[in-house]
């Protein structure tokens, strides 16, 4: 009678919020802008009439034009062309790099609190160490040590950003644990690992996914930044952050090649954040009151 | 209370073995001979036989992390190979610079994303709301390399009202070092000039810096004070004619701030990261210029001491924020 | 962007006014000071991009660090003006024995340390035996000193291991600075005063360190004991890493000088009121290491490695890298030094003649990485350049960018195919591009990064090292250079300008291409 109770609850619950986040517009341009980023990083190719690395010497720091929209830079190469395969850059990184590090981090959280005790005090304390840093100084540390690439620099977003999801993993699997159909499977001897992967996983999935959005622009910001300092993408990879650290020596004359890595940056993570306020509204218990 | 702080010292000697075991063993499998670096490139080959001997590098990789980590707890850092400066030193004459950047942004972040956080939770859903989540959102959608950069360019390029980088002019006199912040150096030197001077190199870099830690503030003032202004008393004092002023300074504010603090301790933990990023663009000489100068020579020594000098900071701002968290909600303290 | 200008304004106004203080006198503050120092004019102020290593002459190697210790410093013999020759310095003049293993010098009375104390034939004994015993980087060029014996007060000899013509032209070096020996005072666990040095100058020069700010500037104010008056009392060295910052300052007027501007930027700058291009001929050099010893098979390939000279459009690079900035690099030693030689058949853009060369190679499906770093600004634009060219041929270039110090290292053991890389001489002798960049015991960093090995050359090179007659010499020289070019050892790119832009009212600088990027301050004025 009273799983029955819950069950009739569960889907008001999820239309009010559903309203809720329907009635925010902020959210919703956030949502707009992003499957604008997104249609334009999968269709890159198509919509660009250049290559992003063909260099035209004799077409150098021209300014923005029919022909260049974006105008070019000091090889000639097409501003437009390289900001939009940027973007396929910025968002294919920085998603495989959060959904990649929610996944491990959400196994890791998981068997931690499944398995709670020892196992898991150590494993927190170890996210707790990792978390004592701020984190752009620790990515920092970690592809200055590493050497600076594209790869590295994602490997240490990935290991800077595993702790979040490690925590919110063990806090949902400690109550997912004491459930009933949990201490059930227990008792017919079915596996741990069998638990872990088909009853708690699957129950603590839904936040990570939410905590995963929240994270992307976060992490898209990261990675220019360490793009900026030199420490992420290398040249002549088209990357944002990259591209206004090069752009911003000819600011003063060419406004252009600066100016446009730089606006799409802060659309995209815009999006991102009002995207994610919108979702992290919808997390927290209190505004459902 | 004693707890409090026995749990965050435990965690301090973890952060250090754990952040000295990691960069240690990277710096030591990485390309980048530190003994060439300091002989160059000319030098005979038992010059540099003799300069690896000195430095220990023929020790077993077990003998030289010991030494370092023996040199950690005496404070003893090693010795930077760009500047050939034992790294602590370096790190303590950088470091108020950075501290002093860091704390003005910190002001300005917790003094606007409070007014902003209270405006736009008393304003919920109207324009005002929508107004200033926008702005506070643009902080932490712009990188501080994108805002110091425009920042530069308006302020100082075009208006030319700010200085574009340094500390201080370059012919205004270094105030006698007490705290290492020139604000209050050269208000104790009694020297308003060199005060005033410092203030204006200071504006920008702190106010890029700030913009990015306004929206985490802002959001959790916003959203403790809304909570707190749906409450029962405040309604009720509402009822009872209570002025509005009085009833969000007085009763909202001063309860919204509790769950503020953590939020507030976390993000002066991010100014610390942000600062890096700050002193590159205005070219302020803080340890995250320094750090990134020692990153490009491949300079292990002064970025292992920079990492673990960050680290132990941190955990220490962490333990004060706990602290404060104590005083301030007495509940938690039974 | 208009909007957000306009937010970030309102905030400013608002913590302007937040902090109460009088907003006008502020920033009309911060102008005073500026426009003092731009009108001062026994001040100077010269922006560099970044912060020096150590500052003892008896230890650095680095051209950034000289800069700010030349002026403080005196030598026994000195350049001469802008010519590649010396003059007397400290020493009045100097004998040189017949077998050329002693020299023998006699020092000018009245030369005072900033201490008052005076320069004297055993303050030389000290320097050098310092550098000896310091074994650091300027200790292998002075290795080759047996003995240093003080004859009298003012008279100095120093006898050589073996004959080495360059020897009087690396004494006029900055590492031939003259050390003042109570810099033991400051010796601490036996360091010979390397700590104190490392941040201090003890010297005899005109000027002197009186202040240095870690990460903020150097600071230089004349010698009290100097018999010399310059006109400039206080030359600054800021540090600023901001290029863009520095060239706004430069409009300014708020710097003199401003070093690290990408050539890009040199032309629009130049049309700027108040700005002027210093630009004179330099000898700083701008190569390819091929890696003969260490690379992919390919590499010991002498018609393949011709073939890539061939593919090289030089003229472009020249004309749209370089801005016009330079010249095509004829030749092993570079144009204004002697044993430069102009009639060498150098490599030329002729794609057909580099495809020929290529088949006739047999290496045809070939990929070579390329090594650079951001250590210099154009390199990004030379290595993508460098890449099509070498695509038109159907050599394929992968482009590795690395951190400077990882590049040096990679150069060091050969961990690459083709580098770019570049080289000025400190001292005037074609020794410092021949016997360093080809003999085959010098592979690595120290100077024969091709990892080149010819026993020829190695031979006509040693020779031309130990005899005094510069004819003579030449002549091997130039026996060895037809060889190095036909075996197609590095790409020799170009020979590049000096330019640095400064305010157009400061006078009198003089570019000595063996003192490259430092200032004769002396002379100069506002």
């Amino acid at each position: 009678m009273e799983t029955k109770a819950i069950e009739l609850k569960q889907p008001a619950e999820w239309k009010i919020k559903w309203y809720r986040f329907r009635k925010n517009p902020l959210t919703l341009i956030g949502g707009f802008v992003l499957i604008l980023f997104i249609i334009m990083a999968a269709f890159a190719p198509l919509l660009t009439p250049y290559e992003p690395d063909s260099i035209d010497m004799s077409n150098r720091l021209a300014s923005p034009s029919a022909a260049h929209w974006f105008g070019t830079d000091e090889v000639g190469r097409d501003i437009f062309t390289r900001v939009i395969y940027g973007a396929r850059l910025s968002l294919g990184m920085g998603i495989s790099v959060v959904v990649v590090t929610g996944l491990i981090g959400t196994i890791i959280g998981a068997t931690a609190g499944y398995f709670g005790g020892k196992f898991g005090q150590i494993i927190m304390r170890i996210m707790d160490v990792i978390l004592a840093f701020p984190t752009l100084v620790l990515a920092m540390a970690l592809t200055a040590a590493l050497g600076p690439s594209l790869f590295n620099a994602m490997l240490a977003i990935a290991i800077v950003k595993i702790p979040v999801f490690v925590r919110l993993a063990r806090s949902e699997t400690l109550v997912v644990r004491e459930r009933l159909y949990v201490k059930a499977a227990k008792t017919f001897g079915l596996s741990d690992i069998w638990i872990i992967f088909r009853h708690v996983i699957p129950n603590v999935i839904t936040p990570v996914i939410i905590q995963i959005t929240i994270d992307l622009g976060d992490v898209i910001l990261l990675i220019a930044t360490l793009g900026f300092l030199g420490l992420g993408a290398q040249p002549p990879t088209p990357e944002w952050g990259a591209m206004i650290h090069t752009g911003w020596e000819y600011f003063l004359n060419q406004w252009w090649y600066a100016t446009f890595p730089g606006l799409f940056i802060f659309l995209a993570s815009v999006s991102f954040n009002l995207l994610g306020d919108g979702l992290r509204d919808l997390l927290d218990p209190k505004s459902l009151k | 209370m004693l707890k409090v702080i026995k749990d965050r010292m435990i965690m301090l000697v973890f952060v250090i073995f754990g952040v000295s075991i990691i960069t240690f063993m990277i710096s030591n499998i990485i390309p980048g001979d530190p003994a060439r670096m300091i002989v160059g490139q000319r030098a005979s080959q038992e010059t540099y036989e003799k300069v690896r001997e000195q430095l220990g590098l023929n020790d077993p990789l077990f003998v030289q992390y010991f030494n370092y980590i023996k040199g950690i707890f005496t404070g003893d850092l090693g010795t930077s190979i760009r500047t050939q400066q034992p790294v602590m030193n370096d790190l303590f004459t950088y470091f108020p610079a950075t501290l002093e950047l860091v704390v003005f942004a910190f002001i300005i972040a917790i003094f606007f994303g409070i007014i902003i956080g209270v405006i736009t939770a008393v304003y919920n859903n109207t324009k005002i709301d929508y107004i200033g989540r926008i702005f506070s959102i643009s902080g932490v959608s712009t990188p501080v390399f994108l805002s110091g950069l425009l920042l530069i360019l308006f302020f100082y390029g075009k208006l030319g009202w700010l200085p574009s980088s340094g500390r201080l002019d370059l012919t205004i006199a270094r105030p006698d070092k007490i705290t290492g912040f020139y604000t209050i150096d050269s208000l104790i030197a009694g020297d308003f000039n060199t005060f005033k001077n410092a203030i204006s190199h200071l504006l920008l870099p702190a106010i890029a810096l700030s913009y990015v830690q306004l929206s985490a503030i802002t959001r959790q003032v916003r959203s403790s004070m809304i909570d707190i202004l749906n409450q029962d008393f405040i309604r009720t004092a509402k009822a009872n004619g209570i002025s509005n002023l009085t009833l969000i300074f007085r009763y909202g504010l001063r309860n919204a701030l509790i769950p503020t603090v953590t939020v507030i301790g976390v993000s002066f933990g991010s100014l610390l990261g942000g600062a890096v990023i700050t002193e590159i663009v205005f070219n302020w000489p803080g340890m995250g210029k320094y750090v990134v100068d020692s990153i490009g020579n491949l300079d292990f020594p002064a970025i292992m001491g920079f990492t673990i000098f960050i680290a132990v900071g941190y955990v220490l701002i962490n333990l004060v924020v706990d602290l404060l968290y104590l005083v301030l909600d007495p509940q938690i303290r039974e | 962007m208009r909007n957000r200008f306009l937010i970030i304004f309102m905030l400013l106004i608002l913590v302007l006014s937040a902090c109460s203080s009088n907003n006008d006198s502020e920033t009309s503050l911060s102008d005073g000071a500026t426009d003092e120092s731009s009108t001062a004019s026994d001040a100077l102020t010269v922006s560099i991009p970044a912060e020096a290593g150590t500052l003892d002459p008896g230890v650095s190697m680095d051209n950034a660090s000289w800069k700010i210790t030349h002026p403080a410093y005196e030598r026994l013999v000195e350049y001469d003006g802008e010519k590649t020759t010396v003059k007397p310095g400290i020493a009045k003049e100097w004998d040189i024995s017949d077998d050329g293993l002693t020299y023998t010098f006699y020092l000018e009375e009245g030369h005072q340390f900033s201490d008052g104390s005076e320069v004297d034939a055993e303050a030389v004994k000290f320097t050098f035996e310092r550098i000896i015993q310091i074994e650091k980087g300027p200790s292998s060029l002075y290795e080759i000193i047996k003995n240093i014996e003080v004859i009298d007060d003012y008279t100095v000899e120093f006898e050589l291991e073996n004959e080495f013509p360059p020897f009087i032209s690396t004494l006029a070096a900055s590492y031939g600075s003259i050390v003042n020996p109570k810099v033991l005072d400051f010796e601490e666990d036996g360091d010979l005063g390397q700590n104190y040095l490392s941040v201090n100058t003890m010297g005899s020069g005109i000027y002197q360190l009186e202040e240095y700010e870690q990460g903020q500037y150097y600071k230089l104010t004349v010698n009290p004991n100097s018999n010399v008056e310059p006109e400039l009392k206080t030359v600054i060295f800021q540090i600023a890493s901001d290029t863009a910052g520095a060239r706004m300052r430069l409009e300014k007027g708020e710097v003199d000088i401003v070093e690290g501007i990408p050539t890009d930027q040199i032309e629009s700058l130049k049309e700027m009121e108040g700005i002027k291009i210093e630009e004179s001929p330099s000898l700083l050099v701008d190569y390819v290491y091929m890696n003969i010893g260490k690379g992919q098979d390919a590499m010991k390939n002498k018609e393949f490695r011709q073939a890539v000279n061939y593919a090289i459009d030089y003229d472009s690079i020249i004309s749209q890298i370089m801005e016009g900035y330079a010249k095509q690099f004829k030749g092993p030693v570079p144009e204004g030094l002697w044993g430069h030689n102009p009639d060498l058949d150098m490599y030329t853009f002729d794609t057909d003649k580099a495809k020929e060369l290529l088949e006739q190679s047999g290496f045809t499906d070939v990929t070579l990485d390329l090594l650079y770093s951001d250590n210099r600004p154009y390199w990004e634009e030379l290595a993508l350049m460098l890449q099509s060219n070498l695509s038109e041929i159907g050599i394929n270039v992968k482009l590795n960018k690395v951190a400077y110090a990882t590049m040096r290292e990679q150069i060091d053991v050969g961990e690459f195919d083709l580098s770019l890389g570049v080289w000025s001489p400190d001292y005037g002798d074609p020794f410092m591009f021949m016997n360093y960049w080809f003999d085959s015991e010098n592979w690595g960093l120290a100077g024969n990064r091709s990892f080149y090995e010819n026993e020829q050359v190695d031979k006509l090179i040693r020779e031309a090292a130990s005899i005094s007659d510069q004819a003579e010499r030449e002549a091997l020289y130039n026996e060895a250079q037809e060889i190095i070019v036909d075996d197609a050892v590095y790409i020799h790119l170009a020979q590049k300008d000096f330019i640095v832009p400064m305010r157009d009212n400061v006078k009198g600088f003089v570019y000595n291409p063996m003192l490259e990027g430092i200032y004769n301050l002396a002379e100069m004025s506002k």
